[in-house]
């Protein structure tokens, strides 16, 4: 058996997970509202409505980003960065770091506010893209100055 | 014949043959018919025929100034073309990132002894971003070819074409076996009736003498009858079509290769010529669709970086006796255990999993069956269809499950998966440059999971389907020795 990665993303990453989910469900949630407003001739209808609704975002909400910040793991060895990610379907990633062509950071709005960014790292294949999600900014700049030290980026990338 | 790159007469720009004055008004005009068609109704509005003959004539202007407005140039370390009427456009390649190259000539063009040039490099590229050279002089080609692949061949010793070529396959009159037994006849029937319809003949046909014609001899000799009539009809007239055009396409396809180049010619009508660089080959995959198979062919796909992996751009053989497709592939990659040896199986866990997910739909479809029967009545007939459904799910499963398998050592990785599709693909693991182990919530459950190997050549992914666990993590390990680092 294989190694675990030994990193977890940051602390923050389930907040900022369940605030990204929330939102999406407040927007339907809200709608709801305004239909029951508008239209109160099939209460059950609505009561179905609201009870999936809060069935889909409590799971959304509150399962879901404890779930996968149980399965993230990320590590980078002086060979290969290794992810582990997802929930349902979960996915352990490995590339080679002699083969890395980019290194990329990406911050979302959220992550801006809580101080997260997202580092992709890109191989020729379009299949063999890691993304380590969700690292506090300082880890991620680490992360990016290393693998960019590191890496003889575009030396000899296979294609 | 030697490289003339030095040569200061070849280092400025060229424009493409003077005789796509002819083919780019045609282009142009065909392109523009929505246009004319408006015009033609502007000017029968305002009885103004001054509209459509502007409209052409402008049309016409366009695509002749298309002509003076695009060139190409070789240069020592790249190629460009600039393009665009309106909008001007450069694009170049580098000479050293050109990955193949290949030539298509439609039947206008072949009139005129013009062909189409394309450049392909590593990365992807569609529509605007390929570099196409359309069209030049067909007698330019050879010299063309010989000065784009000069430098990704990079042989000191003098061009490529001087190599002697090697014959791997040509093409048979008993390839055409396989032929009727693809979609493709049927595909061009639908488009065709589609086009019919939508051009607005359906009401036409509803009225004509045609239609009453049928629904007489429908009266006369009953539905089923006819219908059964019709269907042999549309049968016999796609596997008419599906022979023709899989002999037009592929009659008198040559595979040859020389020391660097792998060469691939077919088309009796419109002419293709591809010319892959041999080192950016990263292996193969025998694709062997149900029926293919059935009489005992294979079709072959070469995994190559910067060549699109699905598709007719991989294409290396059509339909074909599996041993020949198997043999050409033995002789691109050298190795005949990882073309044509015996596979590692995976297991009692993945075989159960193709028998659960072939079985879960009769499954389902029996339980409604049987509620609606207590409930209500349900046809006889319902029986004996689903018991028919049952078995050819289970010999579905059975094939999946026979299958899949996998074999790998320090070189190649192979792996092989699929009944209705099945393929085995053959990847050089100097060419992986990542794995990907996914496990869904079931494959835990079963202890499974599917190794993706990612390359830059190809589809870019080629999966080990449900092998378990540890073994793909040993495969990975066997591949690349940076994985194994891991452990």
């Amino acid at each position: 058996m294989i190694a675990e990665p030994a990193h977890p993303p940051s602390r923050k990453a389930p907040l900022v997970w369940a605030l990204g989910a929330a939102i999406p469900w407040f927007v339907l949630a809200a709608a709801q509202v305004v239909w029951l407003i508008v239209d109160r001739r099939y209460p059950a209808l609505h009561a179905a409505a609201a009870a999936g609704t809060l069935l889909a975002a409590v799971v959304f909400v509150a399962v879901v980003p404890l779930w996968r910040y149980r399965v993230h793991r990320w590590e980078i060895t002086p060979k290969a960065v290794y992810t582990r990610s997802g929930w349902l379907i979960q996915e352990r990633r490995i590339a080679p770091i002699s083969r890395v062509q980019t290194v990329d950071t990406h911050r979302g709005p959220l992550d801006q506010v809580f101080g997260l960014a997202n580092v992709t790292v890109t191989t020729a294949s379009s299949a063999g893209a890691v993304r380590i999600v969700a690292l506090d900014s300082h880890v991620a700049d680490q992360v990016v100055a290393y693998l960019t030290d590191i890496a003889a980026i575009g030396e000899q990338d296979a294609t | 014949m030697t490289v003339p790159v030095a040569d200061p007469a070849r280092a400025g720009w060229h424009r493409l043959s003077p005789r796509m004055l002819l083919v780019h008004p045609v282009h142009e005009v065909l392109q523009q018919i929505p246009l004319l068609v408006g015009s033609v109704v502007l000017g029968s509005a305002t009885g103004n025929p001054m509209w459509l003959v502007g409209a052409l004539a402008m049309t016409v202007v366009f695509g002749v100034a298309r002509w003076f407005t695009t060139a190409y140039r070789i240069e020592d370390d790249e190629v460009e073309l600039r393009t665009g009427v309106l909008q001007r456009k450069v694009l170049s390649v580098p000479r050293n990132r050109i990955r193949s190259v290949s030539t298509d000539a439609r039947l206008l063009h072949r009139l005129l002894g013009l062909t189409v040039l394309r450049v392909s490099t590593g990365q992807e590229a569609t529509g605007d971003g390929a570099f196409a050279l359309d069209a030049v002089e067909t007698d330019e080609v050879p010299r063309l070819r010989a000065i784009l692949l000069a430098e990704s061949t990079a042989d000191p010793a003098g061009p490529a074409t001087t190599a002697p070529r090697r014959e791997l396959a040509r093409w048979q009159p008993a390839w055409l076996r396989y032929s009727p037994l693809s979609f493709t006849g049927l595909a061009m029937i639908v488009g065709a009736v589609g086009v019919v319809y939508q051009a607005g003949a359906g009401t036409v046909l509803h009225e004509s003498r045609l239609a009453r014609l049928g629904l007489d001899t429908a009266e006369r000799f009953g539905v089923a009858v006819t219908v059964a009539a019709v269907v042999l009809a549309v049968v016999a007239a796609s596997v008419v079509l599906s022979v023709l055009r899989s002999l037009a396409t592929y009659g008198n396809l040559v595979l040859s290769r020389d020391r660097e180049m792998l060469h691939l010619g077919h088309g009796l009508l419109r002419v293709r010529q591809h010319t892959f660089d041999m080192r950016r080959l990263r292996g193969g995959t025998l694709r062997e669709p149900l029926l293919v198979r059935a009489l005992g062919g294979a079709r072959l796909d070469a995994v190559m970086t910067g060549v699109n992996g699905a598709g007719e751009a991989s294409l290396l053989l059509p339909p074909c006796p599996a041993d020949m497709a198997a043999r050409v592939l033995t002789e691109l990659i050298g190795r005949p255990d990882a073309v044509s040896g015996p596979l590692r199986g995976h297991g009692a866990a993945a075989t159960r999993r193709r028998w659960i997910r072939a079985l879960t739909v009769p499954v389902l479809l029996l339980a409604i069956l049987v509620v609606l029967a207590v409930l209500g009545s349900v046809p006889v007939w319902v029986w004996p269809g689903l018991a028919a459904l049952t078995a050819c799910c289970a010999l579905l499963a059975m094939d999946r499950a026979r299958s899949l398998g996998h074999r790998v050592d320090a070189a190649w990785l192979v792996a092989r998966a699929g009944s209705v599709e099945r393929r085995r693909d053959c990847i050089a693991t100097a060419g992986i440059i990542g794995w990907t182990v996914r496990q869904t919530f079931f494959q835990r459950r079963a202890g499974l999971a599917t190794l993706i190997a990612a390359t830059a050549a190809g589809v870019k992914r080629y999966q080990v389907v449900d092998v378990p666990v540890e073994v793909a993590w040993d495969i990975a390990a066997v591949a690349t020795p940076w994985a194994a680092e891991l452990r």
